[in-house]
């Protein structure tokens, strides 16, 4: 029910004016050019819509360059149209066979290919296509070989048949509505900024509770199930299935459909099908050199507007018409802290090359309480918090937490036990606003398309860390002291029990320390336990009733500040021969 | 086929191929991005020396240095268009742009000199020479011994003058080549000029015994972009190693097995590779920024 609410907001709301205008155009235009030809080139920009809904799913949302989205197109096609010409199949078996047996290959191949870094993934993704191509060659009682199967009949549905030209065409487009709503419910709204935040922040989102192999999985997954079925329209629409399908000319189409409309944009895959299906129509006068100039349309666009058309046209509807910013939701309730849980590291170790970053460190830290990290740079500070985190992999040792030991789970687990966490160097989106920002990482908890409840939660961490004003100021235009703050308001999204902070105070001025300070000491008094590591003993002291030194890998101080501070080793190992200063920077 | 002789066709195919793969890893170490149009420049390189020697019938090693130096200026070309305005930006932009580059190249070639197959020149005249009793084409022999002096010529450029350590110096950090004071956007110009000659050379060396047709190009990036893979990504020499071992899968396995057989299993080996051994079996280059 709040999905169809949704849609209906989004239809009504969202979508602007030149959208609709730019639909009804296409609507008509069928109406208008009314011959066999203008009908079918409608058709297959239908399809290729469909294929691309789909390569957005993991071009532009996971953020993955596969080549293997006119695999999946083309394998749909030979499953369709082997099922149809072969056994008489109708189109309400065909099309779950493509879309199913296309992800089929997905579900393969992901378990090897996933992992892999940008470069990797591109070519094994190609790879899998020309595997595939081969196999439709050479396998020639099959596939028909070369030459393929021709004849392949007229869709047929539930035993009455859709013709060519009109009835085709609306099946087609019915489709591509359907995908697109469906498209739109998993990666619209709060889902589109979370996903946002995996492909910018990916260390980020991971802290906030994502798992991002099972989300690039399921995109994955999603892509070759939109691809298939497409492909099972094509070859109902063409009537012959053949190795064409496959080639690397198909991939490149899809390809540039997303690039030219837009990654992620929905209307985007839409438009930039019409508009590249047609775009040979349109250079027909440029003769044999017209397929040159859909390379030049493709690089213009790279180099020039990498947002696509869709993203080129809300920039400029931002520049001409710029919005005011929403009044801020009104704040939600603070999220439910994790039960208190006491945190007991025993001789955890991590090595660099030959250097032990961290070297058998025991570490108990109870519930409530409040402890700051200090050493000199290089001595494991860092590493040690990363392995708490999960953003690193102990060598050996154990984490105990909350009953279990969590040392070498993934982020997104330690999370989701209630450790959170900020980063040394500020990992935000940049262009997006400090309150989505902080509402993204609240995804696995409110879901789905609508931003509402997340949002309002946002803005309950916002008034805390006393940022309601800069709520929608993109986060790229934030000074530093600001900065922190949002990743103190990100790390609260998941009611951590334990909180981890790498030098929040860093690049801060006296007045924000001061502030910040004033903020932790109200956290750590409302039941939060604290870990943060910094250089400014000041700055700790305003909060913390216990300091940790690091040398080395090792701890060589533990106790309360007053304690450590005068604490011969630690003068000499990180505060030097100087006596001990109020803001000392080392 | 007795085996020598297959050995032999190998070590051309594969001469040819590691000229191709060599201009991909010096884009890759230079600018950390794919030139997904590499393959596209052997095409373009293969029809110059086509159109050329229709207008100067000359042996092909005469052609060469004029393709080369052309071949050189497309290069400049490519790094002006489709990398220079998209270097501060993810690597991924700079693959979407050569891959749109090699459209136009692509069916450039295809409007200019149709679609059917061309033959370059020989390098130095057609038939054959008998070596101890091995039947060796004088195309294979002087495609062996021109790409290994290609070859031995750029080590030496790479490693023995100061442009070739401004070059290496800028593929390895190029902050701190700038710190230095060394011209990091020339040296960059100069890497893709190195890379497209390279490739023209290989487009005439492979023209003559297997013909060429414009659409040629998406194979030999998808080869040399393997060989790269295989003998880990950016790494010189393993790239020489990748591409002779692309070479004899598809020489002396496909005569072992066929074609399309042999093909599946150098796809399959790759997968391999990627899944058991992500860094090829040579290992990354050393400050790899891919």
């Amino acid at each position: 029910m709040t999905a169809i609410l949704h849609m209906r907001t989004w239809l009504v709301r969202d979508l602007n004016i030149l959208l609709l205008a730019g639909a009804a155009v296409l609507v008509a235009w069928p109406f208008v050019a009314d011959d066999a030809y203008a009908l079918r080139l409608f058709t297959q920009a239908g399809i290729y819509a469909l294929a691309a809904l789909g390569y957005q799913f993991v071009f532009g949302h996971a953020g993955a360059l596969s080549l293997a989205q006119g695999a999946f197109f083309g394998l749909g096609a030979y499953i369709a149209g082997i099922l149809s010409v072969r056994f008489g199949a109708g189109f309400e078996l065909t099309l779950p066979a493509a879309a199913i047996g296309a992800a089929t290959l997905a579900a393969l191949i992901a378990l090897p290919v996933l992992r892999l870094r940008s470069h990797y993934f591109a070519l094994a993704t190609l790879g899998i296509g020309q595997v595939i191509l081969l196999i439709a060659i050479n396998w020639e009682s099959v596939t028909g070989g070369a030459n393929g199967i021709p004849n392949v009949p007229a869709l047929s549905l539930f035993g009455g048949t859709v013709g060519r030209g009109w009835p085709m065409l609306v099946l087609v487009w019915s489709l591509v509505v359907a995908g697109a709503l469906c498209a739109r419910l998993l990666t619209g709204g709060l889902s589109g900024a979370a996903l946002q935040l995996m492909r910018e922040q990916p260390m980020a989102a991971e802290a906030s509770g994502i798992d991002i192999g099972r989300i690039r999985f399921a995109a994955l997954l999603l892509s070759a199930l939109y691809g298939g079925a497409a492909g099972a329209l094509q070859v109902h629409t063409v009537r012959v299935v053949s190795p064409e399908v496959l080639e690397f000319q198909v991939m490149v189409m899809l390809l540039a459909i997303t690039v030219i409309g837009g990654r992620t944009s929905i209307a985007g895959a839409i438009v930039g099908a019409v508009l590249l299906i047609h775009l040979p129509e349109w250079f027909r006068p440029l003769e044999r050199y017209y397929l040159m100039a859909y390379g030049a349309v493709l690089l213009a666009m790279v180099v020039a507007a990498p947002w696509g058309l869709m993203g080129a046209m809300r920039r400029a509807r931002l520049h001409w018409l710029p919005e005011a910013p929403p009044p801020p939701p009104s704040a939600g309730p603070l999220p439910a802290r994790h039960p208190p849980a006491r945190l007991e590291i025993a001789d955890l170790t991590r090595q660099f090359g030959g250097v032990r970053a961290v070297d058998g460190i025991d570490l108990a830290v109870a519930p409530g309480e409040s402890v700051g990290v200090i050493g000199a740079n290089g001595s494991g500070k860092t590493t040690l918090l990363n392995m708490i985190a999960g953003a690193e992999t102990p060598d050996s040792g154990q984490i105990l937490w909350a009953g279990g030991d969590i040392a070498g789970l993934p982020a997104y687990r330690i999370q989701r036990a209630g450790i959170a966490r900020s980063f040394q160097m500020s990992k935000l989106v940049e262009e997006m606003s400090v309150l989505d920002n902080v509402a993204a990482a609240a995804w696995r908890e409110f879901g789905g398309p609508d931003q509402g409840d997340a949002r309002r939660a946002a803005m309950g961490l916002l008034d805390l860390l006393e940022l309601a004003e800069t709520a929608w100021r993109p986060c790229g235009a934030l000074p530093p002291g600001l900065r922190r703050r949002v990743e103190i308001a990100r790390a609260l999204v998941g009611g951590p029990a334990l909180l981890l902070l790498d030098e929040p105070a860093a690049g801060l001025t006296a007045g924000e320390r001061e502030r910040l300070a004033g903020t932790l000491a109200a956290l750590n008094a409302a039941g939060t336990t604290l870990v943060v590591v910094d250089h400014d003993l000041g700055f700790l002291e305003k909060f913390a009733a216990r300091l940790i030194c690091l040398d080395q890998g090792r701890i060589i101080a533990d106790g309360p500040p007053a304690v450590v501070r005068r604490d011969p080793g630690v003068v000499a190992a990180w505060l030097g021969q100087a006596p001990a200063k109020e803001a000392g920077h080392g | 086929m007795d085996f020598l002789q297959l050995a032999v066709n190998a070590l051309a195919l594969g001469a040819a191929y590691a000229l191709v793969a060599l201009g991909f890893v010096l884009i890759l170490n230079a600018t950390a991005a794919v030139n997904f149009a590499q393959g596209d420049l052997v095409a373009a390189g293969g029809f110059l020396a086509v159109a050329l020697a229709g207008i100067l019938p000359v042996p092909g090693l005469l052609l060469l240095p004029l393709v080369a130096v052309l071949m050189a200026a497309v290069g400049l070309a490519v790094c002006a268009v489709a990398y220079w305005p998209l270097r501060d930006r993810p690597p991924v932009a700079v693959f979407i742009s050569t891959i749109a580059l090699g459209i136009i190249l692509q069916n450039g070639l295809n409007g200019l000199f149709g679609a059917e197959p061309r033959a370059a020149p020989p390098l130095s005249g057609s038939g054959h020479l008998e070596i101890g009793g091995l039947v060796v084409a004088r195309q294979s022999l002087a495609i062996m011994v021109v790409a290994a002096l290609l070859i031995v010529g750029l080590r030496s450029l790479l490693w023995h003058t100061q442009l070739g350590r401004r070059l290496r110096a800028t593929g390895q950090d190029r902050e701190v080549a700038a710190a230095l004071g060394i011209p990091v956007g020339a040296m960059v110009a100069l890497t893709f000029a190195l890379a497209a000659a390279l490739a023209g050379a290989a487009g005439l060396l492979l023209a003559n015994q297997f013909f060429i047709t414009p659409t040629h190009g998406t194979d030999f990036i998808v080869k040399a972009y393997i060989a790269v893979v295989i003998g880990g990504w950016g790494r010189v020499g393993g790239a020489l190693a990748g591409a002779m071992l692309v070479a004899l899968f598809e020489t002396v396995v496909a005569a072992l097995a066929d074609y399309a057989v042999a093909t599946g299993l150098l796809y399959g080996a790759l997968l391999a590779i990627l899944v058991l051994r992500p860094q090829g079996l040579f290992g990354e280059a050393e400050g790899r920024r891919a």
